[in-house]
């Protein structure tokens, strides 16, 4: 059988990984809200592991009203970087240097 | 959790939610609603969702009587502490909503804005009573969600959409490292309750010391990322400056009220067990959150973005009340985000009215210029809260300082009351730097104010209570600690 610690170590290796993600991309945005979902998966492998660990049904349950944020959060940004896009003609990182500060 | 049977058991005291129902439901209406009215009958959606956050006050102290209920399998807690903290939410929508209804005169769809304010209230509603981490996530995310939209609502301007997305990006970050917290306080302790997970951690040994603390680092970011303390504030200004100026008000106020309201019962409920861990941290975020407020308005030129830096400062001195984790502390916060509540508001509704034919009016230091000798009133109502917020004494920003400060003196943080002293100092500088533009200063142009008589309102109301607190603050100290019965 799998340890916990094996669970918890891909689920911390994902969330550095979305986290590093999110700062060392100088490219689009797109990118970005990949990073993002890859760290609430990271999260959600962690309640699972610990669910199964616990004998606790909470984490599982607690993992689809994540899905459910997750969806709904990356539907509000792509909307907002629509609304971008369509004044900037760009979605780069770079480009979002109107507000300076 | 594993008590519950299926099916579930109709949810007992249901009453003690009948405010966030009402709201629910009025954000729905208006939205529907504003679809049959045509774009200069935008002013009924407006007023419909000011009076929904206003019927809602009295729905709440109508549950006096339920104070200490939980409903919802104990997701749900309604104790004086929520139904203070809730008060001054709606009082702080209410504010919002009125003054945007110039702002938004000439927008299509100013329906959905005003739903989204509703349902960002609703949210922070939830976040208040929040007695558990899947409500606390849940609530903290329909807030941010909305206010993300509000932040964007100006689609042709770019700079809106800019800041909504630096917003987003770095909220969406925040609130997935606090998520991350969250699963290690629940594989630590099983629990998804407060309460439960407070009694938990007693019991936890060395083994799970490390996941404790990497549980609450996590948890703590989260929070304070929407407290936009630092190191976790670069969002605040890009945002302050980029949104609306009705919703920079917004923002300015009600998600603080309700995020100071979420820590206060996260750490006393769920974190009385590694108050001595978490103590450092929220005084090395006070003393970076103060410093960088402070030091970092005096640069700069658009006042938006300076009241953005005067925010953080501010947050960094109602964090003192939370360092001082006692009663008199908590008492001082919800001081503290009172008298901000009316001093923000006021500024703010000033700054509306000085947005003229062009829209961009107003934001920059230099537009208010010589602003006494055109219009004295609002020149003094303008100097007192500005007084108000740099802390001079017997007006009612002083009191809300001496709240925190006094009662963190009293915990024995003596040398960290003493710095947020000195960047009290610090701060009055730039406060006071705007003052002398208004009255020392020539006009560079015309004023082209526009008036009306409910900003008038809004205005008058918020001085006037800045001082009545100043002069009077027994009766509010007192009313803050009775919210406190129960909790602490």
């Amino acid at each position: 059988m799998v340890p916990l610690s094996h669970y918890l170590l891909i689920g911390a290796a994902l969330f550095s990984i979305g986290i590093v993600g999110l700062f060392l991309n100088r490219k689009n945005v797109i990118t970005i809200l990949m990073c993002i979902e890859l760290i609430l998966l990271a999260v959600n492998i962690n309640f699972v592991a610990f669910s199964h660990f616990l004998n606790d049904l909470g984490g599982q349950i607690f993992v689809f009203f994540v899905l459910t944020i997750a969806a709904s959060e990356v539907a509000v940004g792509l909307a907002i970087l629509m609304a971008f896009y369509r004044l900037r003609r760009s979605i780069n990182v770079e480009d979002l240097n109107t507000l300076q500060g | 959790m594993s008590k519950i049977s299926f099916p579930y058991p109709f949810p007992e005291h249901l009453s003690i939610i009948v405010p966030e129902m009402f709201i629910a439901v009025m954000a729905m209406t208006v939205l529907l609603w504003s679809l049959f009215l045509p774009k200069e009958k935008n002013y009924i959606a407006a007023w419909m969702a000011a009076s929904a956050c206003a019927a809602a006050i009295p729905l709440l102290l109508s549950q006096a009587g339920a104070i200490g209920l939980t409903t919802f399998y104990g997701f749900f807690i309604l104790d004086a502490f929520a139904v203070y903290a809730k008060l001054i939410l709606l009082l702080t929508s209410i504010f919002a909503i009125v003054m945007s209804i110039d702002f938004m005169k000439k927008e299509a769809n100013a329906g959905e804005y005003y739903a989204m304010i509703l349902f960002a209230v609703l949210g922070m509603m939830f976040m208040i009573s929040a007695a558990n981490l899947v409500m606390m996530y849940l609530s903290m995310e329909l807030m941010a969600l909305s206010v993300y939209v509000l932040v964007a609502y100006q689609r042709e301007v770019v700079r809106s959409s800019e800041a909504a997305l630096k917003y987003f990006i770095l909220g969406s970050l925040a609130s997935g490292i606090m998520l991350y917290g969250m699963s290690f306080l629940y594989g630590v302790t099983g629990q998804f309750d407060f309460q439960a997970i407070g009694i938990a951690l007693q019991g936890v040994g060395h083994n799970g010391h490390l996941a404790v603390m990497v549980g609450m680092l996590f948890v703590i970011v989260g929070l304070a990322f929407k407290l936009s303390a630092a190191p976790f504030h670069m969002w605040t200004p890009d945002a302050y400056e980029g949104a609306p100026t009705p919703v920079t008000a917004f923002m300015s106020v009600a998600p603080k009220i309700a995020a100071f309201a979420l820590f206060i019962r996260f750490l006393v409920e769920a974190l009385p067990a590694v108050q001595h861990e978490y103590i450092p941290i929220l005084t090395g975020l006070a003393l970076l959150t103060m410093a960088v407020g402070n030091i970092a308005a005096i640069a700069q030129r658009n006042i938006k973005r300076m009241l953005a830096y005067s925010t953080i400062g501010h947050v960094g001195f109602a964090l003192l009340g939370l360092i001082a984790a006692n009663a008199d502390g908590y008492a001082g916060v919800l001081t503290y985000l009172t008298i901000y509540l009316f001093m923000n508001m006021g500024i703010f509704a000033i700054i509306i009215l000085m947005r003229g034919k062009d829209g961009f009016k107003g934001e920059l230091i230099d537009d208010y210029a010589g602003m006494s000798q055109k219009r004295p009133i609002y020149a003094l109502a303008m100097a007192l809260l500005l007084l108000s917020l740099a802390g001079i004494p017997f007006l009612g920003g002083f009191w809300a300082k001496y709240a925190v400060f006094i009662a963190a003196i009293e915990a024995g943080h003596v040398v960290l009351a003493l710095i947020a002293l000195l960047f009290s100092v610090v701060g009055a500088f730039y406060y006071l730097r705007i003052i002398k533009y208004i009255y020392f200063d020539q006009p560079r142009g015309e004023f082209e104010i526009s008036d009306n008589s409910t900003m008038q309102v809004i205005v008058t109301v918020c001085t006037i209570m800045v001082v009545v607190l100043g002069l009077f603050p027994g009766p509010l100290m007192e009313l803050c600690h009775q919210a406190l019965i129960g909790l602490v």
